[in-house]
């Protein structure tokens, strides 16, 4: 059921200057008050820190909430800063400096993180009397911040290295991404959730007949998790360093308000017996498909090609495990503790569900906790049905200004062009899957200068119509003359109906350094002014986004 | 005949504080230009290079995607262009024929530096047209 | 007033522009460029500006190829520079007769002395002022022209990638047809041959200009280049290469059964 009637009533306000734009992959939902009290600076931070590691143009990214609904938007870095970011990223593309940020994770960041779960996770709420549970709330606000920020923080030596080969052989190619990515399979075990931990799991498993036996009983899963714990022995041990390891996690999303493994039982169980069934072995598969592709790149690239694909399939793991270490865990943790509150608050009559303290904002959960003050128990039930109802359909894809334009990569230093190249390729095909849940029409024509530019359609007849024209607008015509020239510091991309790759609009495209994508015979016929559309100039593709 | 008539020039509150022969010298540097119908003579947002005195026919400015006024004989635009290397903030287009004498600010420019008067009366106006502005 | 000579004559890119030059040498190397002239940026400035002498200089200099013409854009600091100023040249192909000449030349002077110019010149870093000189040719009344990179542009393979269309080659230059594409490898192997959808073709009016006309339907998805024109243009590619260098961006057309040549400028960075 959604509140369909009162989301008309709903206004959405950009929250504060500039261009906000919403991030439906990762926040899907409206977001919790806690959350939106603690996501701001440790995003902001974690950002900053990625853009200032990589010698970004980003000084970091803001996010907002309205109406729960998540909205980021780009800080750029300081006009005086700019030389030196210059500086680190062409000493990060040349050094390959996203090695070291890997071997940060792997030998001081990822196992202090794990020590700091275990140490958050070895308190048990429930024993803890009302002014220790608020100590411990903020131990795991201040944690699950932190986790947050060191997320962000590894966003780019997840995506770099992999945007970078996507541009590489997209050039040299017509491989779509999506195939391309899938050359980075085999390489992130984390993804499907295993661990030594888990491997240690399989082994104890497949030596214990009692436990398999348990394993396939078909009882309640909640029962069989108990059962296998307190099993003798090597197998009791390998679950319950399984269940520590993997517990807490959040099942999906990030926020408190979504289920840890150990609140879902069916989901733990069905994972170790597809882990036991036998692993995946795609190891040949993958092989295959390199070398097929390998065999499709100009002979004069393929060393470049293997050294490409090395760096990505390095630093691919790092997609998932920056958030299974980091804020994931830790999120899960603050849940319980909430949880643990909320039973106390629930008993003394203070709210109807436990649940319901999940949105109450951090200050207010711990004066319900510490003296029952605080909002009404009708107010957070209220909260949560908003929450929980609220059609997402109703979030505008972007508020505030008109998005700016992409930057003029051909007046940068080439090593910073490649590498605002491979994290806006990265970013669009890791995190644009979401896509698929609105209505797509996807044109097809020739792809005529690289990159994608996700913006408005404008549709212009001829130079009577320039003035519609608005600086990030996407051109949609039938062809373009020297006289739209005059438009062209403006336009984020170009898109035409008619035309080749040698043709007028081609050649601007690829001189002005935005997406284009010609001759796709109908597109002034297909696209509706002034419709968001995403431009895919490696892909020839433009495809409408709302 | 070369340039601009230096009668059509001498309404050009810019070169209001110039006297006749620094007109003509002014005057001098500017080219005839004709706009077909319909065709946008400046851009808003677009980088600007020429400064325009329309001599027949009609335009129709448009700010931020609406209609603001009409121009016509003896109206000019892009004055800004000539001092100032910024974006234009209008978008002009031609609703007749329109025909214009237009000057470059590269073509001005060396004018206005070798000439110190030309240039301190030019700063006078500017000035002017400025408090004008953020009196209206 | 100096300021005009026939294109085989066109030494000085300082004067002329590169395109005039370039088409000048081609002519010198024995390349089958129609023949024309070369006006020099100063004479069209003093066209431009109203000059009389120098509009009855143009006039009288063109007389003898006729009408119709074509009269193209040869900027002074184009090719060299980094950027292919595509689109910054205007190419007038409506001048009925050289007494026409006057009023094109302005119109080039002020697309290269535009708004979207100017920015254009800041954008790549060139902050002269614009000189702009003319090349005028007799137009031809081709069956069948187009474009051709001597290499690819969007993969920077070594092969010819050849755009063509019925009639003018604006139409492929213009964008205004999807063309026939075809790949030819250097060695004369003919790689790809995809039909494009060629609804018009660009033609010359007797009297002067030029209009749209509609393709009959079964020449419209029709390869218009045959094998022996693929090697015909395979052959320029390597005569142009060997005189200019490589990553050329070659502008052709068939005319009367014989291949000409109408420009050859380097591709530029971004354009490869």
């Amino acid at each position: 059921m959604t509140n369909a009637d009162t989301v008309a009533e709903l206004r959405f306000e950009p929250p504060a200057p500039g261009y906000w734009e919403r991030d439906p992959v990762h926040f899907p939902r409206p977001m919790t008050r806690y959350w939106q009290e603690v996501h701001p600076a440790a995003f902001a931070r974690g950002t900053g820190d990625f853009a200032r590691f990589y010698g970004m143009l980003m000084g970091s990214l803001a996010s907002a909430y309205v109406h729960g609904f998540g909205y980021r938007s780009m800080v750029p870095v300081a006009d005086e800063e700019v030389p030196a970011r210059f500086e680190r990223a062409t000493e990060v593309m040349q050094g390959k400096l996203w090695r070291e940020q890997l071997r940060d994770w792997d030998e001081r960041v990822k196992p202090e993180s794990i020590r700091a779960h275990q140490a958050v996770q070895s308190v048990d709420p429930a024993v803890l009397s009302d002014q220790e549970l608020v100590e411990y709330l903020t131990r795991c606000r201040d944690h699950h911040a932190a986790m947050i920020a060191q997320h962000m923080r590894y966003t780019a030596s997840a995506v770099v290295p992999t945007g970078d080969f996507l541009a590489h052989v997209g050039d040299w190619t017509d491989v779509p991404p999506a195939e391309l990515l899938g050359l980075m399979r085999g390489t992130a075990p984390v993804s499907a959730g295993a661990s030594a931990e888990l491997e240690r799991l399989i082994a104890a498993l497949e030596a214990d007949a009692r436990a398999r036996e348990l394993l396939a009983s078909g009882d309640d899963p909640a029962q069989v998790l108990t059962e296998l714990r307190a099993l003798d022995g090597e197998a009791g041990e390998a679950v319950s360093g399984y269940l520590d390891l993997v517990g807490y996690r959040l099942l999906d999303g990030f926020d408190i308000s979504e289920p840890y493994a150990l609140a879902m039982p069916d989901a733990l169980v069905r994972a170790i017996q597809i882990a036991v069934a036998g692993r995946d072995l795609e190891g040949a598969d993958v092989e295959a498909a390199v070398a097929d592709i390998r065999g499709k790149v100009p002979e004069q690239h393929r060393a470049e090609f293997d050294e490409l694909l090395g760096e990505a399939r390095l630093t691919y793991r790092l997609r998932d495990e920056r958030g299974v270490f980091s804020d994931i865990w830790a999120s899960g943790l603050m849940r319980r503790a909430v949880l643990e509150g909320g039973r106390r608050v629930a008993e003394r009559g203070l709210i109807h569900e436990p649940v319901h303290l999940i949105d109450a904002g951090f200050d207010e959960m711990c004066s319900l906790v510490a003296d029952g003050s605080g909002p009404s128990a009708d107010e957070l039930a209220a909260r949560a049905t908003e929450r929980t109802t609220r059609d997402p359909k109703a979030a505008p894809r972007s508020l505030g200004d008109p998005p700016p334009p992409p930057p003029d990569a051909s007046g940068l230093p080439p090593d910073v062009a490649r590498l605002m190249r491979a994290t806006g390729i990265a970013l669009g095909h890791l995190f644009g899957s979401s896509e698929a849940e609105h209505d797509e029409e996807v044109l097809r024509g020739l792809a005529a200068s690289p990159g994608i530019y996700e913006g408005p359609a404008r549709l212009i007849a001829g130079p009577s119509e320039f003035d519609r024209i608005v600086t990030g607008d996407v051109l949609v015509t039938q062809s373009t003359t020297e006289a739209f020239n005059i438009l062209l510091p403006l336009l984020g991309a170009i898109v035409t109906d008619s035309g080749g790759l040698l043709s007028h609009s081609a050649i601007v495209a690829r001189e002005y350094g935005i997406p284009g994508v010609v001759g796709t015979r109908e597109a002034t016929g297909r696209i509706g002014d002034g419709v968001r559309v995403r431009v895919d100039g490696d892909a020839g593709e433009v495809t409408v986004v709302e | 005949m070369t340039g601009a008539p230096v009668d059509a020039l001498q309404r050009v509150p810019l070169f209001a504080d110039l006297n006749q022969r620094e007109v003509k010298q002014i005057a001098r540097l500017f080219k005839q230009r004709t706009f077909p119908a319909g065709e946008t003579v400046v851009q808003e947002g677009s980088g600007g290079a020429a400064f325009y005195v329309i001599e027949s026919g009609e335009a129709t400015v448009f700010v931020a995607g609406k209609e603001y006024s009409t121009l016509g004989p003896g109206d000019y635009f892009g004055e800004i262009a000539l001092i100032d290397e910024g974006a234009r903030l209008a978008t002009i287009t031609a609703t007749s024929e329109l025909g214009c004498y237009g000057v470059t600010f590269w073509d001005f420019r060396p004018l206005v530096e070798s000439n110190g008067v030309i240039g301190w009366k030019l700063l006078q106006s500017l000035a002017r047209m400025y408090r004008e502005a953020r009196a209206g | 007033m100096k300021g005009t000579v026939p294109l085989v004559k066109a030494h000085e890119t300082a004067l002329y522009g590169s395109k005039a030059v370039g088409l000048g040498q081609a002519i010198r190397d024995g390349l089958p460029v129609p023949p024309g002239f070369a006006l020099s940026g100063a004479i069209v400035e003093a066209v431009a500006a109203g000059n009389d002498r120098a509009i009855k200089q143009v006039a009288k200099t063109a007389r003898p190829l006729g009408g119709p013409l074509a009269v193209r854009s040869s900027a002074v600091d184009e090719d060299g520079a980094e950027a292919s100023f595509a689109g910054q040249h205007l190419t007038l192909l409506n001048v009925p007769s050289s007494e026409h000449l006057g009023a094109a030349l302005s119109e080039i002077w002020w697309s290269a002395n535009s708004d979207s110019a100017i920015s254009y010149r800041q954008r790549v870093g060139l902050f002269t002022r614009p000189s702009v000189g003319v090349v005028v040719q007799a137009l031809l009344d081709p069956e069948s022209a187009g474009v051709m990179f001597t290499r690819n542009p969007i993969n920077g393979a070594d092969e010819r990638m050849i755009e063509a269309s019925w009639g003018l080659g604006e139409a492929v230059v213009a964008g205004q047809v999807i063309p026939d594409s075809y790949r030819i490898h250097r060695s004369g192997e003919v790689l790809q041959r995809t039909p494009g959808f060629k609804k018009i073709a660009i033609r010359t009016l007797p009297e002067g200009g030029t209009f749209e006309q509609e393709v009959p339907p079964e020449l419209v998805e029709q390869l218009c280049l045959d094998d022996g024109q693929l090697a015909e243009l395979n052959g320029l590619a390597d005569r142009c290469e060997q005189i200019y260098g490589p990553a050329r961006d070659i502008e052709w057309a068939f005319a009367d059964g014989k291949l000409h040549l109408l420009q050859c400028r380097a591709v530029t960075r971004s354009g490869s």
